[in-house]
Parts: C-alpha cells; structure tokens; sequence
C-alpha cells in the first residue's frame, strides 16, 4: 500500500495547530470564569474600597488569628 | 511571592462600548472567515504570492532573531569567563518578601542561611499573611552563626510596598530583592556581587530556574526558562541592558533602588518597572547565568495562563507608564531599544506567531502546498531543537528537556501567545484585573 506521507503530516499538522488554538482559547475563557467564580480575598476588597463587613469564620483545628498590627517586628 | 495590591490602571471602559467592539470583532472576524473560505479563487495567485513571502519573512526574521540572541550571549559567556575575581565583599541585605507563603517560607529561608557569603543579613517581611506565614518566620529570628535574621509584619499592602519596607530597614549597600517561593543556590551571590565592580552597573540579574519538573506542563516552563529568558538576558547583559530582573533574583545597588525612589505599587509587574526604572537613571544593568535562584512554576494549564495573563499586562502597564523612554532614553540608545524589544516580544509576537500558523497552514492546504508547509515545519522544528540543546549545554542543563523542544513552538508557545494576544487587548480596553495569588505546592 502507498502512503502520501507528506500529505498526512501536513493533515496532523495542520489539525494539531487548529486544537491547539481551540484548546488556548478555551482555557483562557476558563481562566476567565475560574476568576469570576473565585471568592473576594481582603486584598481585592481592599483593591475595591471595601472592607469585610463580617467576622472571620472561627476554625477549631486552627490557632486564632492574631489581629494583624502594622509595622510589628 | 505574588502578593495582592492595587492596580492603579485607568478606568475601565463602558461596559457597553467594550461589548460593541467585541461584537464588531467577532462580527468582522466571522465575515472574513466566510469569505475565505467561501470564495478562495477570488484571493489570486498574487495574494498567494503575498502571502508566502510575508512567512517567509517571518520564518527569516525567527532565524535572525535566534542567531542575534544566540551571538550576543555566547560573547558575553566569553566576557565573562575572562572576568578576574572580586576582591571584597560588602555587606548584603536579601529582603525576603511573603504573603500566605507558609508552605515553602521556611525552606527558602534555611536556603538562605546555607549561602557561601562572608557578610550579610537576611529581612523578613510578612504582608499580613493569613495562613501563619508569620509565625513560620519568627521560628529564623535570630543569629544564624553571624547571619543576623529580622522577621516584621505589616498590613497587606502588596509585595512592592513590601519590599520597599524591608529596604528601608536594610542599611547594606547591596540589597538582594527576592520572592519567598524562590531557592538560592549556594553561591549565588558571590557571583553576582562580581558585577558591581563596574561602578555603573546599577543592578544584576540572576538565572531563575524551575524547580518542580513533574509534569508536561513544568518542564515545557523548565525549558522555556532556559531557552526563551535566560538566553535573551545573557545576550542583552552584553550591552548591559538587561530588561526584566527577575522577581526571584535580583541584586540591587542601594544607590541605584535610592535613585528610582523604590517600588512602585500601579503595575502588576513591579520586577519589570523597577528595571526600567533603573535604566532610565542612566545605569546599567548585567547578567550573571551562576547566581542561580530555583523557583516553583505553575503545575496546571489554568495557573500558567494566570500567570502569563499577569506578566502581560503588567509590563504593558509598566511599558505605557514610562512610554517616553522609547523615544528618549536616558542618552544611551539601548535603553529605547531595550523597551522597542519588550514590545515586539510582548505584542507583536505573538500575535505574528498565532497568525502566520493559522494562515500558513491553512493557506498552505486550501492551494495544495502541502510540500512546503512540510518543510516549513521541519525548519522550525530543527531551529527549535537545536536551539535547545545550545540553551541546555550552555546552561548544564538536563538533555532530558531538548524534545520537548518539539511540542515547545507548536505547542505550548502558542497556548502562552493566545493568553498574551488576549491580555493585550484586555489592556488596551482597560478592563479591571486581579492579581490572583497562585497555590503553592510546597516543591522548594
């Protein structure tokens, strides 16, 4: 049997191109939706002027936070 | 460490103006792929013609461009290794920032107290970390067989007011800027400090390397490190002119951070702003490939595109905060070029790149010239393999890393030029963004 192997390279590189590209996009659009979705940290509420309205939740497993005092050596 | 802060970009624009520009590119972009495909015959054998020349040209332009960086960085490695011995060591302060770094805090301190260096200190500062990155740090207050160690703590104010902070509180005329996910090799700074014998050399930049080379996606970061950042900075440092010192390694002047008035917090890529910066003030900039300092790279798709996503902009934004220095500079004509680089590799690149492999390839098919797009491929991939085993040899690097330098081009760096392509116009448009704190691992 003959095969045109130039023709099937140039096929696999030409469709592993066009995935890759679809593949890029669509992480960088899950990316996108990863970020929206993610919960706010203080920084980006700070980033935003707001500030946390609420407690911190307690965690019994973890030691309590201390209150973050600035320029404390 | 990537650290939260307030990014002082303009103001975003209109939702609805940023939905009518999106709806006419796609609009457009749908129409002219219709048409392509729809009526081929009417393209001509002249646009054919154009075509293939304009990819040719850029096929040469790749070419060139690796055979420039390849030239210059192999005359610096000459310059180097003629370089005599420095005679003294001053004292050094690594400032060592961190917010929510608990994971891999104290296994790059310990690296720090392992360094072959005769005089320096270590500062800590923590950002307000809220995983017990601090109380991590305090178990390394202290002295450390003549290291003195200093841990603070401030208020989350983002990792450029934080370094500044450890500066200030450093009085040595050196200052080690680095990041609390980063490993310095032992002798790192004795090899870097070499470079400040020049009295103009304002800043060295060390050789970052990645760490965690686990999977697919580390060790395509692994060689791109090697092969697309380290090369170009050895070849830049010929004209001492180094344009990115990295975020896990940078030595600095004391004089030369004084003279920029520190970092600036209204970038998402204050390393990048901070060399421009220093450029700018008329001082040079050098490379040294044996101050190694090993980092930990994102493990999964969705963060390396995180990552990038934030590079992009952030040297954007950096690039149009001090966008007089493309045409001024600060008298010597590298600084302008220097910058005119830095948009070619972060803007039009990229965007050259993702085209010309789609219309190549598909113009290639549509007109049977299968053959050439065969061998167009086959360059590209000899280039790039022997591109990376230049980079592994240089670097003494594991040959284990030269085939991925198969999936390197048609792979990965189209993955990178597409987030890259995006950030930009995301940019230009001035939508909002965060800094997004990547997960570490704890691989350091």
């Amino acid at each position: 049997m003959h095969f045109d192997w130039v023709n099937i390279l140039a096929t696999v590189i030409f469709v592993s191109i066009v995935v890759t590209l679809i593949l890029a996009v669509a992480s960088y659009f899950a990316y996108k939706v990863r970020e929206s979705r993610r919960p706010k940290s203080a920084s980006d509420l700070r980033q935003e002027g707001q500030t946390k309205a609420f407690f911190n939740q307690y965690n019994p497993d973890q030691p309590a936070s201390e209150p973050v005092v600035a320029d404390t050596k | 460490m990537d650290t939260p802060e307030k990014p002082v970009v303009k103001k975003p624009m209109n939702p609805k103006l940023q939905l009518i520009i999106s709806i006419a590119v796609i609009v457009c972009v749908v129409v002219l792929t219709i048409f392509l495909f729809r009526y081929p015959q009417k393209l001509g054998p002249i646009f054919v013609a154009a075509l293939v020349v304009t990819l040719a040209s850029f096929l040469l332009l790749l070419i060139l461009r690796h055979f420039i960086v390849i030239w210059f960085s192999y005359l610096h490695q000459r310059e180097l290794s003629t370089e005599e011995a420095h005679e003294s060591y001053p004292f050094v302060s690594i400032i060592v920032p961190a917010y929510n770094e608990a994971e891999v805090i104290q296994s790059s301190l310990s690296s720090l107290l392992e360094l072959r260096y005769p005089y320096y200190e270590i500062i800590a500062v923590d950002d307000g970390s809220t995983d017990g990155t601090f109380e991590r740090m305090k178990e390394f207050e202290g002295n450390h067989y003549g290291v003195r160690v200093s841990v603070y703590r401030k208020e989350n104010s983002g990792k450029a007011e934080t370094l500044n902070y450890g500066i200030r509180r450093s009085k040595a005329p050196i200052v080690v800027c680095m990041d609390s996910d980063s490993r310095l090799t032992a002798d790192a700074l004795r090899y870097a400090i070499a470079h400040f014998k020049d009295p103009h050399v304002g800043a060295v930049a060390g050789n970052v390397k990645v760490i965690n080379r686990h999977n697919i996606w580390t060790k395509l970061q692994a060689l791109e490190y090697i092969e697309g950042l380290n090369i170009v900075r050895n070849a830049q440092a010929y004209f001492r002119s180094v344009n990115v010192i990295p975020g896990p390694i940078g030595i600095f002047r004391r004089k030369a951070i004084e003279a920029t008035g520190g970092y600036d917090s209204d970038t998402f890529a204050e390393d990048f702003d901070m060399t421009v910066k220093i450029l700018a003030e008329g001082w040079k900039i050098d490379y040294e490939p044996k101050a190694v300092a090993y980092t930990e790279a994102p493990e999964e798709l969705l963060d390396i595109i995180q990552q990038r996503y934030r590079w992009s902009r952030g040297i954007l934004q950096a690039l149009r905060k001090q966008r007089h220095l493309l045409t001024q500079g600060s008298g010597s004509i590298t600084t302008p070029l220097s910058l005119w680089y830095m948009i070619f590799e972060g803007l039009v690149w990229p965007a050259m790149n993702i085209f010309a492999n789609l219309f190549f390839v598909w113009i290639a098919l549509l007109y049977g010239m299968t053959k050439l797009l065969v061998l167009w491929w086959m360059l590209l991939t000899v280039l790039d393999l022997l591109i990376a085993i230049h980079a592994t040899l240089m670097e003494k690097e594991s040959m284990w890393l030269v085939p991925y330098a198969v999936l390197y081009r048609f792979f990965y760096i189209l993955i990178i030029d597409v987030t890259k392509l995006f950030a930009t116009l995301e940019e230009l448009f001035g939508l909002d963004m965060s800094w997004g704190k990547l997960a570490r691992k704890g691989r350091i």
